[in-house]
């Protein structure tokens, strides 16, 4: 909301600069947004006509205008403006004129050419920061008017933001109360005295209220032989400089006292209601209305319409109707001026998509009590600014008046909550100074009684607010931080998921973040099969937005796909977020996930970078990384086992499984999916449920002392069949050794065709120690001996012992 | 055999043991002039023959041969060494690409849910969570604000089957926190939150807040101030201050937004505080007595502050970022410079 100030010192007085009135409202809770000031001119500046324009003779870029500035002679000017042109007219500093820029204008040569005064653009007369071209000034000024008429007086005007819970700020006496609560004077409230003449403003008109819930009051004041015509100048540079457009004497003084007080107002050429009466209702099925910006709107039942006899007029509270509206040959006017309830203003005005000022102030609420007021200065303006007669009385339809009420403040508790020491005298008299009427007063208690328009202030914790604002928040004592320990106060959980994101990080993955709602097909990418039970926005913004992610993994190789496409494919990342699923319900219910996305050779380092990746080697790379995160998550109970997924390619997929549940899943991702990014390198996914992947983390396990006794080891290489795999040679082998058998470790594998088709050569070493004592190399043969049997006759395979 | 002779090969000597160009040149030289074998041994048989007069001086002659060709043999070796060495040294490529597994980071916006978080758990708070699908009731209602409170036309919400929503804001733990435990209370809650924004340069539909909350007999707005004052210094720098300014929020009485002096400027005014020297950092207040007595406290034997902050708004403002989107864009090479 714009303040003008010259404005509302018709209402407050206060001895301040308006940077110091800015500081004080902004600390007390009218946030001041900007300082804006308007008008006054430069001395001296007058209208310039330019006349005509030649190239100057020595310059591309400049001309030579002669311009007419109203004295005996014209002047010749060289200008560089891109704007100017022939008729136009723009502010022009004759020689001698100093300008708030620095510069005095003297008779100089410019390329050659003497220049006798100045066009000037707005920085140049201290306006504004614009420099794109000359003002540009209204054709209706006659060349040689001063700028100063042409600006207006001075102005400063203030921008202020009202939080929701202060509709009473939302008007120019209610700043002022604020401002004389602030500096310690009193409100100058304006003069409403009306001349009534007869006959009663009941016998010309009738009001009926069929929802006295949603219009809780509504008064109509008839006013007569009003001449329509143009606003004085003060009351149109009044609305201007208060960002409202000034259109005629009788919408002008309805938007200037909605300005003034607060009050919306509504003023009707009585002559175009049929029956001259209102009918204030809800719409018919069906009915509908052209409103003042020449749209016709369909009306909702639990809409509110003022209507006439026959049909509705204007939107309640919202916006007029264009065929009830003054025009040039209005005469007759019946002004409204009434309540209506926040919640319905609200939902009609979100509903047509009309936030005007009436609208915007009625949904955050308007005292039923400011309807008389309101009434009372806006025929009162029009009588003297409209040469109208006001018919005696007023039609006044309301529900029973709100009764002020009363509200006790305790000054211990004001100290409690505040942190201050306060004497009941001082608590009082800021309440007074807010216009709370103080009852009672005593050491112990306070009792105000509250104004209607501070709806705000029903209980002491509101006083205490209002107390602690006038007094000032900046003189709040200093207390020292006194850390507080709650003893049975727990936060492992939420430590356990950052050591998780610790432990990625430290394992070389960068963490990445992703929207908790995605496009739906994004999802079905990578698995159609749990579509029916996403959670999906009711009501989305944007297509992009539509439906709550049920795993991590889609916007992870999006992500890649993002980066790859910038030319970056070697990429490790982790997200850690929640997932949503409906539950049997039909409700969503959420987890915490954690993926984690490779691709390139992020495995590898140095020169060896340089090398492509292949699948089994990506695919080891992820399987590396869980092993790895599993291990330093402490985590036991955890295996894997062969399973593919939607997104896996055939075959590269396994299953994390903790203490028997399936938790998540690694792998690859299919080729099929890759090729949307145009990723056609193998990228390794991991994607699993946080919960029990941290639950060893604080776990401890027993100690066991490093062993007494050296090991011994024993190699061999197994020449086996292409599809005999790794862990079976595991079983076999530990099945065979005795248990002094420490570890079987997979050194090299090599295919060549020296070995033939179809054969590999696996090379393992196997330690072997014994708790009891030094172990002898016969012995050691003969362990490697067993093994070796076995190997040979269960795989089978042929043994090359190293 | 005379003395001439012998210095004239105690010279040559001296000449092509400078002259070796390897240890094995070195090695066929000494093993010439002064192996078992060699010049030496030989000249030494000849000593026999020389007349007595002439002995002594033959003898300082072949001595001289001895002591210059050992020395001169260890002093060329030690030069072929040193050369050798250098060699070596310079055929180290010190400026080959270094080698370690690759480094992980975490987000900024990760980084500064810890920083945060971990300052206030230094003040006695605990980390709490919450979820982020909520009812009307802990979103709204519980916060005391009803149904056709204005401020629920303020913050656009986004709505999901069976009449819950995203929470808006992180001051929803609150309520529920609250309901199952007893006053005192002390805790941090940074989470995510949803509101049905336009995304741009300065607003994210889905972002991230920091609430806390401090509930127990006679808190204060006073020991708000202090304890806002002591955050601000760790987070932001020693000379960093807060300043409060009177605002609303349905969940507190009363209620104010939190400004931290700027740490780029001091205060004087620069670009990053808009000339201010000020920069809004959270809304803060007294919890509301109708939370109080929603969640089963009661108001006239406890009260308490919370406050809240936006994360990306801090890292906007501490890390220097221009555009909110950056931070979900996940350009691993904007990322990795956090």
């Amino acid at each position: 909301m714009k303040i003008p100030l010259s404005w509302l010192k018709d209402y407050v007085d206060f001895e301040d600069t308006v940077e110091g009135l800015a500081d004080k409202l902004t600390f007390s809770g009218v946030e001041v947004e900007g300082i804006e000031r308007l008008g006054g001119g430069v001395a001296g500046v007058v209208v310039g006509e330019v006349l005509a324009i030649e190239k100057h003779p020595n310059a591309d870029k400049l001309t030579l205008c002669k311009v007419n500035f109203g004295g005996a002679s014209e002047m010749t000017v060289v200008c560089g403006a891109p704007n100017v042109a022939v008729g136009g007219k723009y502010p022009f500093a004759p020689l001698g004129t100093a300008l708030p820029c620095g510069i005095t204008i003297e008779k100089r040569k410019v390329r050659g050419v003497f220049s006798e005064g100045m066009l000037c653009a707005e920085d140049e007369l201290g306006i504004s920061d614009n420099h794109d071209g000359l003002m540009v000034l209204d054709a209706k000024w006659a060349p040689g008017t001063a700028l100063s008429e042409v600006m207006g007086p001075p102005e400063t005007v203030i921008e202020v933001e009202i939080t929701p819970n202060r509709p009473d700020c939302l008007s120019l006496l209610g700043i002022a109360r604020e401002v004389a609560a602030l500096y310690g004077t009193k409100v100058k409230a304006p003069d409403t005295a009306l001349a009534e003449s007869d006959p009663a403003a009941e016998q010309a008109t009738s009001v009926a209220v069929e929802d006295l819930n949603d219009c809780p009051r509504y008064t109509a004041r008839i006013l007569r032989d009003v001449k329509v015509g143009p606003s004085p100048d003060w009351m149109k540079r009044r609305l201007e400089a208060a960002g409202v457009r000034a259109i005629n004497n009788i919408v002008d003084i309805t938007n200037y006292v909605m300005l003034e007080c607060g009050q919306p107002l509504h003023a009707f050429d009585q002559k175009l209601l049929a029956e001259g009466r209102i009918v204030v209702r809800h719409p018919k099925p069906g009915e509908k209305i052209l409103t003042l910006d020449g749209v016709e709107r369909a009306l909702e039942p639990q809409m509110l319409v003022i209507a006439d006899a026959a049909k509705p007029m204007a939107v309640a509270g919202v916006m007029g109707g264009e065929h009830s509206g003054i025009n040039e040959t209005t005469t007759d006017v019946l002004l409204e001026s009434a309540s209506f309830r926040p919640a319905a203003i609200r939902s009609t005005s979100k509903k047509l998509g009309m936030l005007s000022e009436s609208a915007y102030r009625f949904m955050r609420g308007v005292d039923a009590e400011l309807a008389e007021f309101g009434s009372r200065r806006a025929a009162k303006l029009m009588c003297e600014l409209a040469g109208a007669k006001l018919l005696k009385g007023v039609v006044d339809v309301r529900s029973a008046p709100k009764q002020p009420w009363t509200v006790v403040c305790r000054p211990a508790r004001l100290e409690a909550l505040l942190g201050v020491k306060a004497v009941p005298e001082e608590i009082a008299k800021v309440f007074e100074s807010l216009e709370l009427k103080v009852l009672r007063r005593s050491p112990d208690a306070i009792e105000v009684q509250v104004p209607t328009f501070r709806e705000d202030l029903t209980r002491e914790a509101d006083l205490i607010e209002e107390y602690a604002r006038i007094y000032g928040l900046k003189k709040l004592p200093p207390v020292r931080s006194m850390a507080t320990l709650v003893p049975d106060a727990d936060d492992k959980p939420a430590q356990a998921q950052g050591r998780l994101r610790e432990v990625l990080a430290g394992l070389g993955l960068q963490q990445i973040m992703n929207y908790s709602f995605l496009a739906e097909k994004l999802l079905d990418l990578f698995d159609k099969d749990h579509a029916p039970n996403r959670a999906k926005l009711a009501n989305p913004l944007t297509a992009d937005h539509t439906t709550m992610r049920d795993a991590l993994l889609p916007q992870m190789v999006e992500t890649i796909g993002l980066n790859y496409s910038r030319q970056v494919s070697e990429v490790a990342f982790f997200e850690t977020g929640r997932v949503f699923r409906l539950g049997p319900d039909g409700k969503p219910t959420e987890e915490d996930h954690v993926a984690a996305g490779l691709s390139g050779p992020v495995g590898r380092m140095g020169l060896d970078k340089f090398r492509p990746v292949d699948e089994l080697e990506m695919f080891l790379w992820i399987k590396g990384l869980w092993e790895q995160a599993a291990a330093a998550l402490n985590l036991r109970g955890a295996s894997l086992r062969p399973a593919d997924r939607p997104w896996s390619e055939p075959g590269r997929g396994m299953e994390i499984v903790v203490d028997g549940a399936v938790v998540g899943w690694l792998g690859l991702l299919s080729a099929g999916i890759a090729k949307e990014w145009r990723i056609h390198e193998p990228v390794g996914l991991l994607e699993a449920a946080a919960k029990l992947l941290v639950k060893d983390v604080e776990a401890m396990q027993a100690l066991v002392p490093p062993p007494s006794f050296p090991s011994i080891r024993r190699d061999a290489a197994l020449i086996v069949a292409t599809g005999v795999r790794h862990e079976r040679v595991l079983e076999v082998a530990r099945a065979a050794a005795p248990a002094e058998l420490e570890k079987v470790e997979l050194f090299d594998i090599y295919q060549g065709k020296n070995l033939g088709e179809g054969r590999k050569s696996m090379a393992y070493a196997f330690t072997y120690r014994s708790k009891a004592g030094t172990l002898t190399d016969e012995a050691a043969n003969g362990f490697q001996e067993k093994v070796n049997a076995a190997l040979k006759a269960q795989l089978p395979a042929e043994i090359r012992e190293g | 055999m005379d003395i001439k002779e012998v210095d004239g090969w105690t010279a040559q000597a001296l000449s092509e043991l400078a002259g070796a160009a390897d240890g094995a040149a070195l090695e066929a030289l000494r093993v010439k002039y002064i192996g078992r074998n060699g010049m030496l041994p030989a000249l030494m048989q000849g000593l026999k023959d020389v007349p007595a007069a002439d002995k002594p001086a033959m003898g300082q002659a072949l001595n001289r041969f001895k002591t210059g060709v050992t020395a001169a043999v260890a002093e060329r070796k030690a030069a072929l060494e040193a050369a050798a060495k250098a060699a070596k040294a310079g055929a180290f490529d010190l400026s080959l690409p270094g080698r370690w597994p690759r480094r992980g980071r975490l987000h900024p916006i990760q980084q500064l849910i810890d920083k945060t978080s971990a300052i206030f758990r230094r003040m006695g708070f605990t980390v709490a969570d919450g979820p982020d699908v909520e009812t009307e009731y802990y979103n709204f209602d519980a916060l005391n604000t009803p149904a056709d409170h204005v401020s629920r036309d303020v913050q656009d919400t986004f709505y999901l089957p069976g009449g819950l929503l995203l929470r808006t804001q992180t001051s929803a733990v609150q309520a529920r926190y609250m309901e199952s435990r007893k006053p005192p209370v002390r805790i941090v809650c940074p989470g995510r939150c949803y509101r049905r924004d336009t995304t741009d340069a300065t607003h994210s539909a889905n972002f991230h807040q920091i609430e806390g909350l401090y509930v127990d007999e006679k808190v204060s707005l006073a020991d708000l101030k202090g304890d806002i004052d002591h955050f601000a210094r760790e987070l932001m720098g020693p000379g960093v201050k807060s300043r409060f300014r009177t605002h609303f929020f349905p969940f507190t009485e009363p209620s104010v937004e939190v400004d931290f002096s700027c740490h780029m400027c001091g205060g004087k005014g620069c670009r990053v505080c808009k000339q201010s020297g000020w920069i809004e950092i959270m809304g803060a207040g007294m919890v509301d007595p109708n939370v109080f007595k929603l969640a089963g406290y009661d108001p006239e034997m406890v009260t308490g502050y919370a406050f809240g902050m936006g994360i990306e708004r801090l890292a906007m403002i501490l890390f220097g970022i221009d555009d909110i989107r950056r931070l979900y864009e996940n350009d691993v090479r904007y990322l990795a410079q956090f």
